[in-house]
C-alpha cells in the first residue's frame, strides 16, 4: 500500500504457474525437442526451440503484465444483511505500454476481462455476499492474468481497504412501536376509506381487508403482511429495545430495523433507544440512516445476549 | 448449440477465431500433400470441408457418435493407405487425420487452443520429408500463425482485439528470435539416435549407381537433382580439369562395367610417385544412401572416418543419408605407381562377347604404332577421325552393345565411349579401367562455390602406361565438336545441360534466370552449411575455440543456460526499462516538490497539494503566490476529466520558472522546525 492509497504490484507478489494449456504446450514442445534430437533434424529442433523461446518470453510478458499495477478500492453505499455488498475495485495503468486481459477473481459474478490502454484505468465493481450486519470489509482481492497465450496464470493479492456497512436485516414485520406518551399505541383497524398515512405493517390475520395486504412484500416472500394506515402527521413514536420481548438480541435488532423502516416509510417522527444509546426525535433519511447505522454497530455487531 | 450455450462468456469462440485457425490448419497442411497417399489426402480434405461449412451452417457439425465413426472411418483409411500406422508416412498420415478429425469439435476457446497446440506436430513432421529454405520460411510463417490464435483466443485484448493482438504477437516472437538461435547453437545434440521407428529406411538410392552399362549414365543425366558443392582454397582450375573421381569399375561383361574385387574397399593408402598442383577444396555431398565419395582426380589426402583405396576411390564408413561435408587436398598432377602384377593381370580380362571386328580393328593399330601411348592415340583418333556422334539419345543397342555401337550405331553417351575404349585397350594388352565421375561443374561466382550436378556426370578410362602408371585417357572429349548433338540435349536439360553442350545462353532473359538460379543456390548452400549440417561436430568445435572442451555436453548446457539467461534478462531488462511516464501534469508537481525539498520544505507522505500549499503559504508568505497557482494548475490538469493542453503548458512553464532559494540564516533552524511541523 502506498501513500497515496493505492496498493502497486511489485515483483514479489506475482504469483505465477502454467495452465492446462500451458502445460499441454510444454509436453508439445518436449516431444518435438526429443523426436527432432533423435533424427537429428535441425529444422524441427529450430522449430521446437521457437515454441520453446515464445514459451519463455510469454511466461515473462505474463508476469509483466501485473508488475506495477495500481489498485485501489471504494466502498459502495450501505445494504441490508442478505443483501449483497458493493465495493468498486479501480484498476490503473500508470505506465506507457498496455495492460491486458486483467480479471479479478472470487467476486459474486465473474468479472470479464479488462483491458487497459497507458495512462488508463478502469473500475470494476465486486460483489460480495453479507451474512451478518455491522461493517464488512473487503476481502484480499485477487488480480489474474493468463496474458498473452493463456499459457500461464500469473496472480497477485491486494489487502481490501474499504469496507460496506451491513444493515442488520429487516424482520419481515414487526408491532407498531411506542407512542410518544409512553402509551402502547394500537391504531384502531379503520374500516372506512381514510386515505391515512401509512404507519406499519403487521402479520395478516383472518378478516383484514385483502385492499391492505401488502403484495409487494408477499413477493419478496416475507409472507401475508397487512399495511397498517392511520398515523396522524403529529405522531412521535420511539423505536425502543426494551419495548420489545424478543429474548434473542438479533432477532430484537432485526425487529427493530423493521420499526425504524416502517416509521420513516409513514413520515412519523421517531426516537430509538437501544442500551447505553438514545437517539433524539427526528424525522427523515438522516434519521432513518442514523438509527440504522447504530443498529448495524450495536454492539459491534456482535450477537452476544445484550444485558437487559 | 444447446451445448455452447453452457459455456462461459470468455470461453465461447468468436467465429473469426474458428476460420482462422481452420485456414492456419490448411495452410500447414498444403506441402503435405505432396507426400501422403491420395487416400488419406482426400478424407483429409473431406473433414476440412465439412468443418468449414460447419462453421457457416453451424448443424452440420456432426454430433458424437458420428464423430466417433468419423475417427473408425479414419483410422482404417490410414491403414489401408500406408498398411501402418507408425513410421514417418504412417504416423504423419494418422496425424493429420486425427487433427482434421479434431478440428469437428471446436467448441469452446480450449478446443481451439488444443488444436491450435496440435498443429505444431503437423509441422514438425513434415521437416522429415522437406528441410529447404522454402518450406522453412514458409512454416515459420504457420508458427506465427499459431502464436496469434493463441493470443487472440486469450483474449482481454479490449474492443479492437486483432488490431491490439498484432503489436503482442510481433513483440513475443521477436523477442523469442534470439533465444531461438542461443538454444539452436548451444543445445548439446546426440551423436546418435535414440530409438529409431524406422523413419529414415524408406528411401531410395539416389544419384550414379554402382555399375555402367549403356545408357545408365544417360538416365542420370537427365535427373536435374545436385550432386554435390565444390568450394576452392584457392584459384579454381578450369572446368575441364575438373575430373571428379567417383567409382573405378574394374570387371566388364557382355553388357555391364561394374567394380571389381581388386581394391575395392582396400585400406591401404596409395602410393603415387609424382603429386603436384597442389589444390586444397571442400565438398558439401548431397545424400545418397551409398558410400561413395568424390575428389578431384586425383585425391592425396583423405578426410576422417573415410577410406581411400588403392584404386583412389574414397568411400565412407557409412551410407550417405544426410549432406555430409568433408575437405580434401588433391593433385591436378601426377604419376601413380605401377600397380601390381596381379592387378595388371586383373585390369586385363576381356567380355565373353568380343567380337572379331573388334580385334583386327585393335591388331590394325598395334601395326601402325610402336608404343603403348601411340596406340592410345590411335584410338582416340579413331573416334575423332570416324563418324562418332556424342548424343543423350543414342540407339537402342543389342546383345553385344561394345561391338554394335563401335561398328554400327556409332553414338552415343560417355558410358558408351568409355566402356568400349576400355575393352580395345584391354584388347591391346593394356590395363584398363572405367572410372565413373563427374565432369566440370557450374561456377557459381556469387556463391564463389562450384555446383556439380547429376547432368555433369562422366566417364572416362585409366591406361596403365610403362613408367608412368595409370593413366587418365577422356575418349569422349575425341568426338569432333561438330558432332555433338546439341538438341537432344538442351531438349532434355534445359537450362541445367552442362556446359560441354556449349548450348547457346546468351540471351537476355535466359542469362537472367540462371543468375537467379545462382543466386538461389548460393542462399540454399548457406542454409545447408549453416543450419542443417550443424551438428555435435560444429558444437565441439566451439567449446575448442572456447578451450572448454574436456568438459563435453556440461559446458555446452552451462554456456546455454548462461546464453538464456542473458538474453531473457535483456528482454526483461528491455520490458522494464520502458519510462513508467506519469502524466505531464503529476510530472510538474513532483518537479515543484523536489524544489521545494531543496530548500527544506519537504511534503509529508499523506499530505495532499492543497494541505501542502497551505503549509508553504504559512512558512514561506512569499512563495504562496506561486504555489497556490501551481497547485490549483496541477490539480485542474490532474483531477478534471478534460485538462487542455494550454493548462499544462502554463503549469510547467510557472514551475519551470519557479525556483526557490534557501532561506537566510538568520531564520533559526529551531524556529523553522516549529513552523513545519
Amino acid at each position: 500500500m502506498d501513500k497515496d492509497g493505492v496498493a502497486r504490484i511489485a515483483a514479489k507478489q506475482i504469483y505465477i504457474l502454467p495452465t492446462r494449456i500451458g502445460m499441454l504446450y510444454g509436453t508439445t514442445v518436449i516431444v518435438m525437442l526429443l523426436g527432432s534430437l533423435n533424427y537429428q533434424n535441425n529444422i524441427g529442433l529450430l522449430f521446437a526451440f521457437f515454441m520453446a523461446s515464445v514459451g519463455l518470453v510469454a511466461m515473462h510478458h505474463c508476469w509483466y503484465n501485473l508488475l506495477g499495477l495500481a489498485i485501489s478500492m471504494r466502498s459502495g453505499p450501505a445494504v441490508f444483511d442478505g443483501d449483497a455488498a458493493l465495493f468498486e475495485v479501480t484498476l490503473s495503468n500508470e505506465r506507457a505500454g498496455s495492460r491486458y486481459d486483467l480479471r479479478l477473481s472470487g467476486g459474486l459474478d465473474a468479472s470479464t476481462p479488462v483491458y487497459l490502454d497507458a495512462h488508463d484505468q478502469r473500475g470494476i465493481s465486486f460483489a460480495q455476499p453479507t451474512s451478518r450486519r455491522g461493517l464488512l470489509w473487503l476481502k484480499d482481492i485477487e488480480i489474474e492474468t493468463r496474458h498473452p497465450m493463456h499459457l500461464f496464470r500469473a496472480w497477485c493479492y491486494a489487502r481490501g481497504q474499504a469496507s460496506v456497512l451491513v444493515y442488520p436485516r429487516p424482520a419481515v414485520a414487526a408491532p407498531p412501536p411506542v407512542t410518544n406518551s409512553g402509551d402502547t399505541h394500537r391504531p384502531a383497524a379503520r374500516t372506512g376509506d381514510g386515505a391515512d398515512d401509512y404507519i406499519g405493517n403487521r402479520e395478516y390475520r383472518r378478516g383484514d381487508s385483502t385492499r391492505h395486504l401488502d403484495w409487494k412484500a408477499f413477493a419478496r416472500e416475507r409472507g401475508l403482511v397487512v399495511k397498517q394506515f392511520g398515523g396522524d402527521d403529529g405522531v412521535e413514536v420511539w423505536i425502543d429495545w426494551t419495548a420489545l420481548r424478543t429474548p434473542d438480541p438479533e432477532e430484537r435488532i432485526r425487529l427493530l430495523t423493521r420499526q425504524v423502516l416502517d416509521a420513516d416509510a409513514a413520515n412519523l417522527r421517531f426516537g430509538m433507544r437501544l442500551p447505553g444509546i438514545e437517539i433524539g426525535l427526528a424525522g427523515g433519511p438522516d434519521q432513518m440512516q442514523r438509527c440504522l447505522r447504530e443498529l448495524a454497530l450495536f454492539n459491534d455487531g456482535q450477537t452476544e445476549p445484550a444485558p437487559h | 448449440m444447446a451445448k455452447q450455450n453452457l459455456l462461459p462468456i470468455d470461453e465461447q469462440p468468436e467465429r473469426y477465431q474458428t476460420l482462422a485457425l481452420v485456414m492456419t490448419v490448411c495452410a500447414a497442411y498444403l506441402p503435405l500433400a505432396r507426400y501422403l497417399n491420395w487416400r488419406v489426402s482426400a478424407f483429409v480434405a473431406l473433414m476440412l470441408m465439412l468443418r468449414f461449412a460447419a462453421v457457416r451452417w453451424p448443424a452440420a457439425a456432426p454430433g458424437r457418435w458420428l464423430l466417433l465413426g468419423l475417427t473408425l472411418v479414419g483410422v482404417a483409411n490410414c491403414l489401408l493407405a500406408n498398411h501402418t500406422l507408425i513410421g514417418k508416412l504412417g504416423g504423419t498420415s494418422l496425424l493429420a487425420t486425427m487433427l482434421a478429425l479434431k478440428l469437428l469439435e471446436l467448441r469452446a476457446r480450449r478446443d481451439h487452443r488444443i488444436s491450435a497446440i496440435a498443429l505444431c506436430f503437423v509441422v514438425v513432421v513434415q521437416f522429415l520429408f522437406d528441410q529447404g529454405i522454402g518450406l522453412t520460411l514458409y512454416f515459420g510463417g504457420i508458427a506465427f500463425m499459431i502464436v496469434a490464435l493463441l493470443v487472440d483466443l486469450n483474449g482481454g485484448l479490449g474492443s479492437t482485439p486483432i488490431r491490439r493482438a498484432v503489436p503482442v504477437v510481433l513483440r513475443i516472437s521477436l523477442q523469442a528470435l534470439p533465444l531461438t538461435i542461443v538454444l539452436f547453437a548451444l543445445f548439446p545434440r546426440l551423436t546418435s539416435p535414440l530409438w529409431s521407428l524406422g523413419v529414415d529406411q524408406d528411401r531410395g538410392t539416389m544419384g550414379m549407381s554402382e555399375s555402367m552399362e549403356p545408357g545408365s549414365i544417360s538416365e542420370l543425366v537427365i535427373n536435374g537433382d545436385l550432386a554435390f558443392r565444390a568450394r576452392f582454397d584457392q584459384h579454381p582450375p578450369g572446368s575441364d580439369r575438373l575430373y571428379w573421381r567417383g567409382l573405378v569399375l574394374w570387371e566388364v561383361d557382355n553388357r555391364k562395367w561394374s567394380p571389381g574385387r581388386v581394391g575395392q574397399y582396400q585400406t591401404v593408402n596409395p602410393e603415387l610417385t609424382q603429386a603436384t598442383e597442389r589444390i586444397d577444396y571442400e565438398i558439401v555431398l548431397e545424400p545418397s544412401q551409398q558410400r561413395w565419395m568424390f575428389s578431384l582426380d586425383l585425391p592425396i589426402e583423405h578426410p576422417p572416418n573415410t577410406v581411400l583405396s588403392s584404386d583412389f576411390q574414397l568411400l565412407s564408413d557409412r551410407p550417405i543419408t544426410t549432406a555430409k561435408r568433408y575437405r580434401l587436398s588433391s593433385a591436378l598432377e601426377f604419376r601413380t605407381a605401377m600397380p601390381a602384377e596381379a592387378e595388371q593381370r586383373y585390369a586385363l580380362r576381356l567380355p565373353a562377347n568380343t567380337s572379331a571386328r573388334m580385334i583386327t580393328l585393335v591388331k590394325q593399330w598395334q601395326l601402325e604404332t610402336d608404343s603403348d601411348w601411340a596406340l592410345v592415340q590411335q584410338g582416340l583418333d579413331f573416334f575423332n577421325r570416324e563418324e562418332f556422334h556424342y548424343t543423350l539419345l543414342p540407339p537402342k543397342l543389342g546383345a553385344n552393345p561394345w561391338d554394335e555401337f563401335l561398328f554400327e550405331t556409332r553414338s552415343g553417351f560417355c558410358e558408351h565411349y568409355a566402356g568400349s575404349f576400355a575393352v580395345l585397350m584391354r584388347i591391346a594388352g593394356l590395363p584398363s579401367r572405367v572410372v565413373l565421375g563427374y565432369l566440370g561443374g557450374e561456377p557459381n561466382r556469387i556463391g564463389g562455390y562450384h555446383l556439380i550436378w547429376q547432368s555433369d556426370a562422366h566417364a572416362w578410362v585409366e591406361v596403365m602406361i610403362a613408367e608412368r602408371g595409370w593413366v587418365r585417357v577422356d575418349p569422349t572429349s575425341a568426338v569432333a565438336p561438330f558432332r555433338v548433338d546439341n538438341r537432344g540435349a538442351s531438349r532434355l536439360l534445359g537450362a541445367y545441360a552442362p556446359a560441354r553442350f556449349h548450348i547457346d545462353s546468351t540471351g537476355v532473359l535466359s542469362m537472367a534466370i540462371r543468375q537467379l538460379r545462382l543466386l538461389a543456390d548460393s542462399i540454399d548452400a548457406v542454409w545447408q552449411r549453416s543450419v542443417l549440417d550443424y551438428s555435435a561436430a560444429e558444437q565441439t568445435r566451439l567449446l575448442y575455440r572456447l578451450g572448454l572442451a574436456d568438459y563435453g555436453e556440461f559446458a555446452l548446457a552451462g554456456i546455454m543456460v548462461a546464453a538464456v539467461t542473458i538474453v531473457m534478462g535483456l528482454i526483461l531488462f528491455g520490458l522494464i526499462r520502458q519510462p513508467d511516464a506519469i502524466d505531464p501534469a503529476s510530472r510538474c508537481f513532483s518537479l515543484l516538490c523536489r524544489r521545494l525539498a531543496a530548500v527544506g520544505l519537504e511534503r509529508n507522505a499523506h499530505e495532499g497539494p492543497l494541505d501542502f500549499a497551505a503549509r508553504v503559504a504559512v512558512a514561506r508568505p512569499e512563495f504562496s503566490l506561486r504555489v497556490n497557482a501551481i497547485v490549483a494548475l496541477y490539480i485542474r490538469g490532474r483531477y478534471m476529466p478534460n485538462p487542455t493542453a494550454a493548462d499544462i503548458q502554463s503549469l510547467s512553464r510557472l514551475v519551470k520558472a519557479f525556483v526557490p532559494t534557501r532561506q537566510r540564516r538568520s531564520f533559526s533552524d529551531t524556529k523553522r522546525r516549529k513552523y513545519l511541523t
